[in-house]
């Protein structure tokens, strides 16, 4: 994808999950159609936008979640977003002014190319989970989930309808689906939650009066 | 939830309405009716006969009092239901504190349904209409003279008609009339350890609350109120905590000082809301007030209460008019503000805007953090006047 012509047009919103995690939505799409992970800064190889975060001093950025334009960041730094988030915004900024794509799509493994985890098979698994058991579930709340992708075990999913926005989201996926993958395909590392929260037009609960 | 996680605690979760995935995790979720907390009380003492509980910790005005009531039926660290419950209704508290002799405005009770002319006429003003039982400052509102006393005392009886405030009870049937205090007001947040009162932060209100509503702005620590008024702020509210006889937790408290000392307008047997409690930050990690809390709950060491060196901010964005939200505009450059940590848009595009007194929701919040408390609310003010909210 051709870099932005005006990076000053881009908008970021920061929407932190814990202090771990914490998405940074983008006016601008960065990976259209499909999703890419970098679990390290040796991955990051080819696509700025992911060197560049990974390179922020003291950040400590453990996991990288790119789709459409929501860029997801795992950090082991205690330093709270609010701290820090500027400072991947800039390297964000400074990516997409780049010559080249921010980011290139995942490569398929070769054939014969082995993977210590068959993300193919889990993300089966968990489709299955998430259509035969959570879906129905939150759809009483008008709610819906979506699975994005699973790279190295790790679940990447987007909510909609009652559950986009909704002051509850983070409990329905850290006490409910989250023990539920855990109890049913083990084999699961983490949930990355990529939903534009901010945009969710009808969330089941509101969010906090303070 | 993720304070709990950080330090490795494994949590339930209550809430008032069935969570969609409770069968699924049938101890981590659980549904409780907080509208009655003797029941909810029964209810988690059966659950923790196969779930075991060791902390219970409200996070708002009405959980407080249902985490007083497991506590006390668990045996668990937490303030006894009379003193929940004291700190929740503002009459109780009122009196319970005139008893201690606490300075408080002088307050009279009334039933919504007297005639408010004979109220009106008898009162001293300038003054002001609380509700027993709604919060942030919702359906509160300043009178000064007999025309706005009835102007008020409509809007304010129309409020607690509304299902949700009547939904409280007894208590709708009533509201207060208390002087209104003039001076400034700052917001002090404390942990109550074994009786003792640990002030966590004072924060200073640099937007004058002289109604005739109060929303709140902005909200910055350290306070720079000159110390020895510091120290008799912070005395009053512990007079406070005895008096209402809370012993273990966090409180939040609204005072007024003026020249004739401090005033407990508020307390409230529970942390800042949950947005705010995020400008706060303790000791050389950096750890959350939620942290401390649950750490507090659960009788865990805490590494400390001295909150960071650095100024700190929030701005509760004022709500900006009535009507729909379409769309709000400059995040991004309200964000690029200096020292401006973060800006949450909290309401969703369709949501309704009601401004005070007969709304109570912020749209967003602001945070800041700097070398002084002079610059953060500057920092907080310029970012706020890069947003604009689009309202049909």
């Amino acid at each position: 994808m051709p870099p932005p012509d005006n990076t000053a047009e881009i908008r970021i919103t920061a929407e932190p999950i814990d202090n771990q995690r914490c998405k940074f939505v983008l006016s601008v799409p960065v990976l259209s159609g499909g999703v890419r992970r970098f679990a390290g800064a040796d991955e990051a190889k080819g696509s700025p936008l992911a060197a560049a975060i990974f390179a922020i001093p003291g950040l400590a950025v453990s996991e990288l979640i790119v789709s459409g334009n929501i860029v997801t960041v795992v950090k082991k730094s205690p330093a709270p977003w609010q701290a820090v988030g500027q400072a991947v915004g800039i390297a964000i900024r400074s990516a997409l002014t780049a010559d080249v794509p921010a980011v290139t799509p995942a490569r398929k493994p070769a054939a014969g190319e082995g993977s210590a985890v068959d993300d193919d098979a889990l993300y089966e698994q968990v489709a299955k989970v998430f259509d035969e058991q959570v879906n129905p579930m939150v759809a009483r709340h008008g709610g819906h989930v979506e699975l994005i992708d699973v790279q190295d075990a790790v679940v990447m999913l987007r909510m909609g309808g009652g559950c986009q926005g909704c002051g509850m989201a983070d409990v329905t996926l850290r006490q409910g689906i989250e023990g539920m993958l855990a109890q049913l395909v083990p084999a699961v590392r983490g949930i990355v939650d990529i939903t534009d929260h901010t945009s969710g037009a009808n969330p089941y609960f509101q969010a906090s009066k303070k | 939830m993720e304070a709990a996680r950080q330090i490795g605690v494994e949590l339930t979760v209550a809430s008032e309405q069935r969570s969609t995935l409770e069968a699924e995790n049938p101890a981590g979720l659980l549904t409780l009716d907080f509208k009655n907390p003797e029941r909810a009380a029964d209810h988690v003492h059966a659950f923790a006969r196969t779930y075991p509980i060791h902390g219970v910790v409200g996070v708002d005005d009405d959980t407080a009092i249902v985490a007083a009531w497991i506590a006390e039926r668990l045996k668990l660290k937490g303030n006894s239901t009379h003193a929940a419950e004291a700190a929740r209704d503002k009459h109780r508290q009122r009196l319970a504190l005139a008893d201690a002799g606490v300075p408080i405005p002088r307050f009279e009770l009334h039933l919504v349904a007297e005639d408010p002319t004979a109220i009106a006429a008898s009162t001293r003003y300038p003054c002001v209409l609380k509700p027993l039982r709604l919060s942030a400052s919702r359906g509160v509102v300043r009178a000064d003279n007999a025309q706005s006393f009835m102007k008020g005392h409509d809007r304010l009886k129309a409020i607690l008609a509304e299902p949700d405030a009547a939904a409280c009870g007894e208590p709708a049937l009533h509201f207060l009339v208390e002087d209104f205090i003039p001076g400034y007001e700052v917001a002090l947040e404390g942990l109550v350890v074994n009786r003792r009162l640990h002030v966590l932060a004072l924060f200073d209100k640099p937007d004058p609350l002289d109604g005739p509503f109060f929303e709140e702005t902005i909200y910055v620590t350290p306070s720079t109120v000159p110390t020895g008024l510091q120290t008799a702020i912070a005395q009053c509210a512990e007079r406070a905590v005895r008096a209402l006889e809370i012993t273990e937790g966090p409180i939040h408290a609204e005072l007024r000082y003026n020249e004739r000392g401090p005033f407990l307008i508020e307390l409230a047997a529970r942390p800042i809301g949950g947005r705010c409690s995020a400008v706060l930050r303790f000791g050389d990690k950096g750890i959350s007030l939620e942290e401390i809390i649950v750490r507090h709950a659960l009788g865990m060491p805490i590494p400390s209460l001295q909150r960071e060196r650095v100024a700190a901010g929030v701005m509760m964005i004022p709500i900006p008019g009535a009507g729909t939200l379409r769309e709000v505009r400059g995040v991004a450059e309200a964000k690029q503000v200096p020292l401006v940590e973060d800006v949450q848009i909290t309401a969703h595009p369709g949501e309704r805007l009601i401004p005070f007194p007969e709304g109570s929701r912020y749209p967003g919040f602001i945070f800041a953090r700097g070398e002084t408390p002079a610059t953060v609310e500057t920092a907080l003010r310029d970012a706020h006047s890069r947003l604009t909210f689009v309202i049909a």
